[in-house]
């Protein structure tokens, strides 16, 4: 489903990785960890396109447009933006057709999935890191883009946000859709991944993520 | 009633009263969305790098062909795309900051708009094309001002929805729709296109008033987009209309008085505006 040949991603003239080779399976939910810096945004913005790769070449078969939906970093977006939670999860129709009817059904609907009913009026600048990146979650979920990628889904979410995202990415999966998610939370990844990317200045190794991430114990110390 | 004869009376009256306030009316309309959407873009000071740039080609424009409304506004349009455009493109390649890049153009623009003056002979006055004057509207310029202005509305009407994904989120939209950059650039255009017709009215920088001033005053009145663009246009009319009167009654140079009473209207806006006016303490955060 994504396949990259060769790939170099960075800044122009620094490369962050030797050249790189992977394959992610149609269907599948891989993990993407990594210290701070090694490049998983990056990475996930050269395979969404929208950074071009140092070198090398990146595959990925789907649409060109809609196939791909991009969970970015919550920081990039103006909180004073005046527009309410509904107008910003709404825009996540683009691209799908849908009679008005179903359109307000399907809204509410994931509203309510994501735990955001009555805060539909709320201004961007009113809601909570937290609120807003469920806001996010929720306009991913109205695309029905083949291949999600999520950058750090987790971030500012509480315990109960974390668990309702996992649901989320697991349901994503169980309907076929490939997933890709920047996570540091290593005992959460290894829980619930198949596979994982670990990312290092030396290269990136992908593999089971049972094998890839020690159990938790052992992580806390070393 | 006596009083309020004196709202309407100079536009009954004179025919150059009536082609300035239909001209200043549209173009404060069309202006609105332009400059809401400027400020959400952070690209409120590309009004000012534009309308210094046009002042070149404007000139070299009357240097070539004389005082011609074609002339003048292919000459602008040029030299202001231009201008906005050589500041982006150095902004893209180099990584200089964009406000130090359209800084940059300001003296550039403006040097090189008086140089050509000077050489054009001067017959063509700097004040002028700077503050222009909103009475010397003629037919032509008013039948222009009407194109573009509604040229304007229907081009921003058709690109709101990507415009406004583009200036929220530009990832997103980019990996649902590939209008982005199309939407960004017939915005660019028509911010151009507007200030090029407007400065023939109002004058070159006048006309920037015009666009930045409602639009950041009605940051204080409203949380929703199409509001603010309300309001904006609102208070874009009530300029032009209260400053075309104060300019008839007190013989004051109307460009300036349009501008000024914008600019009234801003500071009425910063203390009284119920969105975190200064009288409103304090800030509200959870408010509907």
């Amino acid at each position: 489903m994504i396949t990259c040949t060769a790939l170099r991603w960075g800044a122009p003239g620094q490369p962050l990785t030797p050249p790189v080779d992977f394959n992610l399976e149609k269907g599948s939910l891989t993990g993407v960890i990594g210290a701070n810096g090694t490049g998983k945004s990056s990475l996930l913005k050269v395979i969404a396109g929208l950074q071009r790769p140092l070198a090398g070449k990146v595959s990925v078969e789907a649409p060109r447009r809609g196939g791909l939906a991009f969970l970015p970093q919550q920081q990039h977006l103006d909180r004073q933006f005046p527009i309410s939670l509904q107008e910003l999860v709404a825009a996540g129709f683009w691209g799908v057709q849908l009679s008005p009817q179903r359109r307000s059904q399907r809204l509410q609907a994931v509203l309510a999935d994501w735990c955001l009913s009555g805060l539909e009026q709320r201004p961007l600048m009113a809601l909570s890191g937290g609120q807003l990146q469920r806001a996010l979650l929720a306009r991913m979920s109205l695309t029905e883009s083949p291949v999600l990628l999520l950058d750090e889904p987790h971030a500012a979410l509480d315990e109960e946000g974390q668990a309702l995202c996992w649901k989320h990415i697991h349901a994503w999966h169980a309907s076929g859709r490939t997933l890709v998610v920047v996570c540091h939370d290593l005992a959460s990844v290894r829980h619930h991944t198949q596979n994982v990317l670990q990312i290092k200045s030396t290269g990136c190794l992908l593999g089971p993520s049972k094998e890839l991430i020690r159990p938790q114990p052992q992580m806390q110390v070393a | 009633m006596h009083f309020a004869a004196h709202l309407w009376m100079p536009f009954l009256d004179f025919v150059f009263m009536r082609r300035a306030l239909i001209g200043g009316l549209v173009l404060a309309c069309s202006t609105a969305p332009l400059g809401v959407f400027l400020i959400l873009r952070r690209m409120s000071l590309i009004g000012d790098a534009v309308a210094h740039g046009i002042l070149p080609g404007a000139a070299l424009g009357f240097w070539f062909a004389g005082l011609s409304l074609p002339a003048l506004t292919l000459g602008g349009l040029g030299a202001g795309l231009g201008m906005a455009g050589l500041s982006a493109w150095i902004t893209r390649r180099t990584g200089l900051r964009e406000d130090a890049s359209l800084a940059a153009i300001y003296p550039i623009s403006l040097a090189a708009g008086v140089l050509i003056l000077g050489i054009a002979g001067k017959r063509l006055d700097l004040l002028h094309l700077l503050f222009g004057s909103a009475l010397a509207v003629d037919e032509t310029t008013l039948t222009g001002m009407l194109w573009v202005s509604g040229f304007s509305l229907i081009a921003m009407a058709l690109i709101y929805k990507p415009l406004l994904l583009d200036t929220l989120d530009p990832l997103f939209l980019q990996t649902v729709s590939r209008l982005g950059p199309l939407a960004h650039g017939l915005f660019l255009t028509l911010v151009v296109l507007n200030l090029v017709i407007g400065f023939q009215a109002i004058g070159a920088l006048m006309v920037v008033g015009l666009m930045m001033l409602p639009a950041i005053a009605s940051r204080f009145w409203s949380r929703r987009l199409p509001v603010l663009i309300a309001v904006s246009a609102v208070l874009g009319c009530l300029s032009v209309w209260l400053g075309l009167l104060l300019s008839f009654y007190y013989s004051l140079p109307s460009g300036p008085a349009i501008v000024l009473v914008a600019g009234a209207g801003y500071l009425l806006s910063v203390v009284f505006g119920p969105v975190h006016g200064l009288l409103r303490r304090p800030p509200l955060l959870s408010s509907q």
